[in-house]
């Protein structure tokens, strides 16, 4: 068996699954089964495959195809055509293995905690988790920009779906303002690939960088250039940093907690795999860097005094969610190979963080009905080992040690005076600060403050799952805080070829 | 209806987990803005030190800037639009335009 096929069961995978779930109604316990076998294997994939590409329909250029080659005109096997790729390509190292297995247990939890929160789950739930999941996985792995924009359409949608189907007040209205908004940032996304079709005839990023490489084409070309901020702009909307992270942190507080969980690591990764893209086409533009240092800069100050101002513990971690993605974007933008492993390491941190946030707040949601924080109080007394569970992730969250964002944060401000850059260092220590003082205003509210008289507190039981998601989250913290090697040897690669 | 609702709430009482926040979000804004604004000694000291005193002038001028902030960044079709406009302008601006010309 050829193992590198599996690089794209990692992908047909959930949507078979998705698909098949789709057609089941009121089958609640078929589609808890499935689901769950789904879930179980999507991490376990990245572990079994082997290191390598993938090339859809065996279409391996043209050099390594001699079969193909055979008979065809010296012009095209002679020359530099033979090199570039045919076909879609996936590529698949150790950055990505780890990056899908985060994910893949993120979907887990968030599959787990629904079905069992979920009286009759639904099937066109779960098919909107799993499509999300496939197209992150896809977008991590593609080479094949056109391909990447087909997958970050459809996760758009999914997300979009997973509001829809929240039943949360409002939820239609924020979906359909997404979607709306969507409509400008996507097709302008489509249209910097497409000039970058034009400029470089491919559509592979490996072989447009060869074309940039080696003069085929001009680094200076207007029209590149303008590739070049039509994607930036795209990247914005996918990764939801400013003037996006309003509507992202609203989506965030429309969706149930296990599907919010999910979109905040579709935002996180989407921005780790489009900016890889930015870094790798664009990095002999100096100004490529200062860009998404500068965009960083404004997410990181806006996410975190936003969530500040918030009164909605939704909104709260919305907002601290987007402050956080500009810590990742720090990394990447610095450009140095410890700046970008520190970055993919706090996207990995990230994602698990707010995911055990959302998810231990979510518990809040589930006795109470509501997530405004004037309502709410006491909760302490009704479950305190949530409340300790939720003050941990918490904690991690500000990079507290010995848990596993101080690691990623330590990182990059050492990456930062590496650079000639002591400021931003100053800027994250500060706003970590900022980010515990957030987390414990809300925290403070909605557990340790007295109960208000008119809350009422119902008496339905939070899962066993839900603390088994919430203590599995807590374990992945502490472990990647205790050995962040694990994470880091993983990122090394791939940082390093960026540089 | 949205608009009276908003109103509504803007009406309710000031707790001193609000006003504390407000203020915290305020120092914190204007703490990160003057030290971003250091960065400027990159390109120029004399520079530098012009815009931090136009970003103190601007911040004791424009005191409190965090309501005024808050209020822009709602969750008002018309508004995200504007400012999505704004920085689709500014984007393209500094990438096409700046990499060209400067």
């Amino acid at each position: 068996m050829d193992l590198n096929a599996l690089i794209a069961v990692m992908i047909i995978l959930p949507i078979a699954s998705a698909l098949f779930l789709n057609l089941l109604h009121k089958k609640d316990r078929t589609i808890k089964i499935i689901a769950i076998i789904t879930a179980v294997v999507l991490p376990i994939i990245p572990l079994l495959t082997p290191y390598g590409s993938h090339f859809f329909g065996g279409y391996l250029p043209l050099a390594q195809n001699s079969t193909l080659a055979q008979g065809l005109p010296a012009i095209i096997t002679g020359t530099q055509l033979s090199q570039f790729h045919l076909g879609i390509m996936y590529v698949f190292s150790s950055a990505q293995q780890l990056m899908i297995f985060i994910l893949g247990i993120i979907t887990f939890f968030a599959i787990f905690t629904f079905i069992n929160e979920t009286k009759k789950p639904s099937g066109v739930y779960a098919f909107l988790l799993f499509m999300g999941t496939a197209s992150l996985s896809a977008i991590l792995l593609s080479d094949d920009i056109f391909n990447l924009f087909v997958f970050f359409e459809i996760a758009a949608l999914a997300q979009v779906g997973i509001v829809v189907a929240s039943g949360i007040k409002d939820n239609y209205e924020t979906a359909l303002k997404y979607i709306l908004i969507g409509n400008i940032a996507g097709p302008l996304l489509l249209l910097g690939i497409v000039m970058l079709l034009g400029v470089t005839g491919n559509v592979n990023v490996t072989d447009m960088i060869f074309s940039i490489k080696n003069g085929f084409v001009d680094p200076q070309s207007p029209v590149l250039l303008m590739a070049l901020s039509l994607i930036t702009f795209g990247w914005l909307y996918a990764s939801g940093l400013p003037p996006f992270h309003t509507i992202k942190s609203e989506v965030y507080s429309k969706a149930l907690p296990h599907g919010a969980a999910l979109i905040q690591a579709f935002s996180v990764f989407t921005l780790v795999a489009i900016g890889i893209i930015i870094i790798r086409l664009f990095s002999y533009n100096p100004f490529t860097h200062i860009a998404i240092i500068g965009i960083s800069v404004i997410a990181m100050i806006l996410g975190i005094t936003m969530a500040l101002m918030q009164t909605d513990y939704k909104r709260i971690l919305g907002y601290l969610a987007v402050g956080e993605l500009g810590y990742i974007g720090i990394g990447l933008g610095l450009g140095t190979a410890l700046g970008i492993t520190a970055g993919l390491f706090q996207a990995i941190n990230e994602s698990v963080i707010t995911s055990f946030l959302f998810i231990g707040f979510g518990t809040v949601l589930y006795k109470t009905r509501t997530s405004d924080t004037k309502k709410l109080g006491g909760m302490m007394y009704v479950n305190p080992k949530v409340a300790l569970l939720v003050l941990l992730a918490g904690l991690a969250m500000a990079g507290v040690p010995p848990l596993n964002a101080f690691q990623s944060k330590l990182m990059l401000i050492q990456a930062s005076i590496q650079s000639g850059l002591p400021e931003i260092g100053i800027i994250m220590i500060l706003l970590s600060i900022v980010t515990f003082m957030t987390f414990m205003k809300a925290f403070y509210t909605v557990y340790m403050r007295p109960k208000p008289k008119e809350l009422e507190v119902l008496d339905n039981k939070i899962p066993k799952s839900t603390i088994i998601s919430l203590v599995a989250f807590l374990i992945i913290c502490i472990t990647l805080g205790l050995f962040p090697q694990i994470a880091t040897s993983s990122l090394q690669t791939l940082a390093a070829g960026l540089v | 209806m949205r608009e009276v609702q908003k109103k509504a709430e803007e009406d309710q009482p000031i707790t001193n987990i609000t006003a504390s926040a407000m203020l915290a979000a305020e120092l914190t804004l204007i703490a990160s803005v003057l030290v971003a604004v250091i960065m400027v000694r990159l390109i120029h000291p004399v520079l530098m030190i012009i815009m931090i005193a136009a970003v103190l002038i601007i911040a004791v001028m424009a005191r409190p800037i965090m309501p005024r902030l808050r209020k822009e960044q709602n969750d008002d079709l018309n508004n995200m639009m504007f400012y999505i406009v704004v920085a689709l302008g500014i984007v393209v601006a500094l990438f096409y335009w700046g990499n060209l010309n400067v």
